[in-house]
């Protein structure tokens, strides 16, 4: 490590556990994630979720989840697994990582079924996050859910009846919004209850259906200035119902943020288990998973964060392998990589980052950072607060030219693992 | 005693029109031949530059010596020519063609004559050559070998009955093409006791012994250690060294009259050597130089600006160093408001421009923005002054000019007949004149027309490939200079001006051009934090007017499962895509906006 002040403590373990499910009952025109659609009674699933439960007793086994305090199964949809199969993977997580204060479950209205829901509540679970995306049904039908208005109303009631925490996700931007439907949308879901709702446009992406189709022409619906409105249209509507804008995309009533995710946000380490998960680990929790996934190699002393991914297929996975015979794809971020991405996540945060990550950069990046921020505020995208700094309005929708020059402090290229 | 028999040699060339499959038969001629071993075959060995075997185009002649045992026991000594195959370089053809005594034509079986054939062949007719014509491809399934039999002789009036089949992909019949080349191509003549007179075909540049030049011996005998001139040039300069290529250079005690080799001049400053011009000796020179010699002159230019201006100085060093095996290239200094310090450069046509621009940014590394292309016009003022202008920045106010000139082109296009109506339509749009049309047979319609260059360097070639779905054929010599109604149109971003942007117009063309480059201008310049208006001005007045957006979201909202790489990766895209773009003023201007004018017509 090259000297200077170190702003984060290597802890040695992850403060959080992501675990992936890629089954789907349907694979949205939209979707670009790792997700297969299957059909509920498909049993690899059920060799898959015995896999990871394995995964997990190994991470457990050797330490690196001794500190953690939240999960996050997340999909894909978790829901379609079904009760047995879901409680027995919340229930592995929870023995894995006991000191867990929150665990969060994806799940889709047409398979959060009330026992679903049950289930999920007396295995551990603290939260559900529901993929509603709208509230209007010729908008669900367009973007291919399997669900209707109705029957996410239903599901949402049910899982908030149950006593968990609940978030819905809303999209915007999509095929046959408007004002007023994306208007009555926000209103029915703040009438639901729920303590969280996240917002998203919905990005069109290449080699997926609906993208591949509007690849050449720019859909209206989409346009970004619309994707600007709705967003900002969200915001007014969500903090008139007395939730705040705490991220990018993510709105919360006091108390009800997302741990989780914030840990993301926050430069907190977290392992991620399953195909595709993704993993941020510092050089005391890389350490510590070497000792179970033995064929990834020994560090270079300048490497301060490893960022990993597990490549793994899922055919793959649910064969259950050992986590040493897993593949794990990742990159190796340096001291300056590490604190000018902590300063970009930081920047998704509503508030900002504070004195210490400032101070720490101030010290790194010299000159260049003060220029950096200077041109930032110039340009209206950050304000500066007591010691650190935040995104404007302006500088929340333009988020990407916040992030990449920040981004940009750092050495650009990234070795791989 | 010097051998002086020439019974034993063939200088010839392969003519062909693009993508007929010329630089394929070489490379077979190479290996049936045991110039080369097979193992050693890169596809298309004669063609050295990447670029060249990436677009499967010939930049640079090359001349490659070939030991061949015909049927007849005797062995011969082959000299293939290898020339350019691209309008650009008609003068480097006609000059490799003057070294030549026969011209092997090669027709694609599945094509059958093109204009190029039709240029290239009148090229080797005129230079006296014994023709050979190869009918190439002959493996593929739609092969019309008899078809395209029928049309040589029917199109180009050259005896087809003996015309060779082959296939360079295979290796068929290429056999049969080296024995009619030893029985149709007559030997050379020439005296070795008359004083040397070799011709330039062309150059390259050797970091350690100076400019290489290939020629051809007419008379004479070349050997190292004589002092030689070259005439246009009146250039002295020592022998060092004579050879041949196989392809590889073989050193040789002497060059002989009717031998086609290279020669070592010592001489470090490429200009000096041009193509065309004859080698001869200092103290006994030849009575005529070779005939045909005129020095390459550039017909279209751009402005190159290197995006980042710390870089002007690698430019030039890049330009410098480019010309030392491209002496057609040519340059000077320009100044642009919008973009910096660049240069105005020359080339001999589009195809030249577009080579140049890749090489420069890929073999040295430079981020370039190039300006629209430009003709070379000549501006008469009311003070009687003539100027030369290739650059829109340099016309001078329209109150001092009395009128403008503009290059003119002799053009001929052959297309089946259901594509004239199209093809016309295209010369209207295109302000081409027509003046002759010429059933060529029931399947070809050969087009005579003039138009002005400036017409041709915008996207003529590429719409009259669309608009005849690649059947069109093009060809094309300088004719003369005529006056037209000329305008400047400049682009104003938010309001101010961009020199950089600015072109010459023909006036009745300057309002349509000038709506579709602000709409097209609108599509390429990206958001930005505000809003950007884009107006096409003649003078004072604003003709045309689009706007960019103000940019208002960019940002990816989902969170991926903590997938942070992803989203770094975006930033790194984008970042990599600002790089490439130009801030003038506040706008931050791609590239590619600068050659907007040539895609106006895309639709």
């Amino acid at each position: 490590m090259s000297g200077g002040w170190c702003w984060r403590e290597v802890t040695g373990a992850v403060g959080s556990l992501y675990v992936h499910i890629p089954f789907c009952a349907r694979k949205c025109g939209y979707c670009d994630f790792a997700s297969w659609a299957t059909s509920v009674t498909d049993g690899r699933m059920g060799d898959y979720v015995r896999a990871l439960r394995w995964q997990l007793d190994e991470l457990a086994g050797c330490g690196l989840l001794e500190d953690c305090r939240t999960g996050y199964v997340g999909g894909g949809t978790p829901s379609m697994l079904g009760a047995t199969r879901l409680a027995g993977l919340l229930r592995a997580m929870r023995r894995a990582a006991p000191g867990m204060r929150e665990l969060t479950c994806e799940g889709n209205p047409d398979s959060l079924t009330a026992d679903v829901i049950a289930a999920a509540a007396a295995a551990g679970a603290t939260r559900l996050s529901i993929g509603v995306q709208s509230l209007d049904d010729a908008e669900l039908e367009a973007l291919g859910r399997l669900h209707d208005a109705r029957q996410a109303v239903g599901c949402v009631r049910a899982a908030v009846a149950s006593g968990l925490d609940v978030s819905v996700d809303l999209m915007c931007a999509i095929p046959d919004q408007t004002n007023e439907s994306w208007a009555s949308t926000l209103a029915a879901a703040c009438d639901l209850g729920v303590g969280h709702i996240s917002v998203y446009p919905l990005q069109l992406e290449p080699g997926t259906p609906l993208g591949d189709r509007y690849k050449d022409d720019d859909p209206p619906w989409n346009d970004e200035g619309v994707q600007a409105d709705r967003m900002e249209q969200a915001s007014g509507v969500l903090c008139d119902a007395g939730l705040s804008r705490y991220e990018v995309a993510s709105y919360a009533l006091p108390g009800r943020r997302c741990l989780h995710n914030m840990a993301y946000w926050t430069g907190v380490p977290y392992v991620g288990v399953g195909h595709g998960a993704a993993s941020m680990l510092d050089r005391g929790a890389y350490h510590k998973l070497r000792r179970v996934a033995t064929q990834l190699p020994a560090l270079p002393g300048w490497v301060q964060r490893v960022r990993l991914r597990m490549e793994s297929p899922w055919e793959g996975i649910a064969l259950a392998p050992p986590m040493n015979e897993l593949d794990f794809s990742g990159e190796l971020l340096c001291e300056e990589q590490a604190l000018a991405e902590d300063l970009m996540l930081g920047m998704r945060l509503s508030r900002g980052v504070g004195e210490r990550l400032v101070g720490a950069a101030t010290l790194m990046f010299g000159d260049e950072f003060v220029r950096t921020v200077d041109g930032l505020e110039r340009r209206g995208l950050v304000a500066l607060t007591d010691g650190g700094m935040r995104p404007t309005q302006t500088g929340w929708l333009l988020g990407n030219e916040v992030f990449g020059a920040l981004w940009s402090l750092a050495p650009s290229s990234v070795a791989s693992l | 005693m010097t051998n002086t028999n020439t019974s034993h040699i063939r200088n010839f060339s392969i003519v062909a029109h693009i993508d007929h499959g010329k630089s394929t038969i070489s490379d077979r001629i190479l290996e049936l031949t045991k110039t080369v071993a097979a193992r050693d075959m890169t596809k298309q060995l004669l063609d050295s530059m990447d670029i060249e075997q990436e677009r499967g185009i010939t930049i640079k002649s090359n001349a490659v010596r070939v030991m061949y045992e015909a049927d007849d026991g005797n062995e011969y000594q082959f000299n293939l020519i290898d020339t350019p195959g691209h309008v650009d370089f008609t003068y480097e053809v006609s000059r490799s063609l003057a070294a030549c005594e026969g011209a092997v034509l090669v027709v694609d079986a599945t094509q059958g004559v093109e204009a190029q054939t039709v240029s290239n062949a009148l090229l080797a007719m005129n230079a006296d050559l014994d023709i050979v014509p190869a009918i190439n491809k002959i493996d593929l399934p739609s092969a019309e070998p008899e078809r395209v039999r029928e049309e040589i002789e029917e199109v180009l009036a050259i005896p087809a009955d003996d015309a060779v089949l082959v296939s360079g992909k295979t290796g068929e019949g290429i056999h049969d093409l080296l024995e009619s080349i030893v029985y149709l191509v007559s030997p050379p003549e020439g005296s070795a006791t008359e004083p040397v007179k070799a011709l330039i075909l062309d150059s390259y540049f050797d970091a350690y012994r100076g400019v290489v030049a290939m020629v051809r011996v007419f008379d004479g005998v070349v050997k190292p250690g004589m002092r030689m001139v070259m005439m246009a040039q009146n250039q002295h300069f020592l022998c060092e060294e004579v050879g041949v290529k196989r392809p590889l250079e073989q050193p040789l005690p002497e060059l002989l009259v009717g031998e086609v080799g290279y020669v070592v001049t010592g001489l470090k400053d490429p200009g000096l050597v041009h193509t065309g011009d004859t080698i001869t000796l200092a103290d006994r020179p030849c009575a005529e130089p070779c005939p045909g010699y005129h020095e390459a002159k550039p017909m279209v230019f751009t402005g190159l600006f290197p995006i980042d201006n710390k870089y002007y100085e690698n430019l030039r060093d890049a330009l410098e160093k480019l010309k030392v095996n491209d002496p057609s290239l040519t340059w000077q200094p320009e100044t642009s408001v919008a973009l910096g310090f660049g240069f105005r450069v020359g080339f001999l046509g589009l195809l030249h421009m577009e080579v140049v621009k890749e090489r420069l940014e890929r073999e040295f590394d430079l981020e370039l923005i190039a300006t629209s292309p430009s003709v070379d016009y000549h501006v008469y003022k009311t003070d009687g002054q003539m100027l030369e202008v290739t650059s829109p920045q340099d016309l001078p106010k329209p109150e001092e000019i009395d009128h403008i000139e503009e290059p003119y082109l002799k053009a001929t296009v052959i297309v089946p007949p259901d594509y004239v109506g199209a093809v016309m339509q295209l010369l209207v749009d295109h302000r081409g004149i027509s003046t002759d049309m010429v059933y060529l047979s029931e399947k070809s319609v050969e087009l005579h027309f003039d138009i002005p260059l400036a017409e041709l360097i915008l996207d003529f070639f590429d719409q009259l490939k669309s608009r005849t779905k690649g059947y069109a054929s093009l060809d094309y010599e300088f004719d003369d200079y005529r006056t037209s109604d000329l305008v400047k149109l400049d682009i104003l971003l938010s309001g101010e001006e961009v020199d950089a942007l600015s072109f010459i117009v023909h006036k009745d063309k300057a309002y349509q051009l000038g709506r579709g480059l602000c709409d097209k201008l609108k599509g390429i310049i990206p958001r930005q934090q505000f809003e950007v208006p884009i107006q096409g001005a003649i003078g004072n007045k604003i003709i045309s007017r689009s706007t960019v957006k103000a940019h208002r979201k960019d940002v990816l909202a989902k969170c991926y499962g903590g997938d942070i790489s992803r989203k770094r990766k975006l930033l790194e895209k984008q970042k990599e895509g600002k790089k490439r773009m130009k801030s003038i003023g506040r706008v931050e201007v791609p590239q590619e906006a600068f050659l907007a004018v040539l895609k106006v017509d895309d639709e």
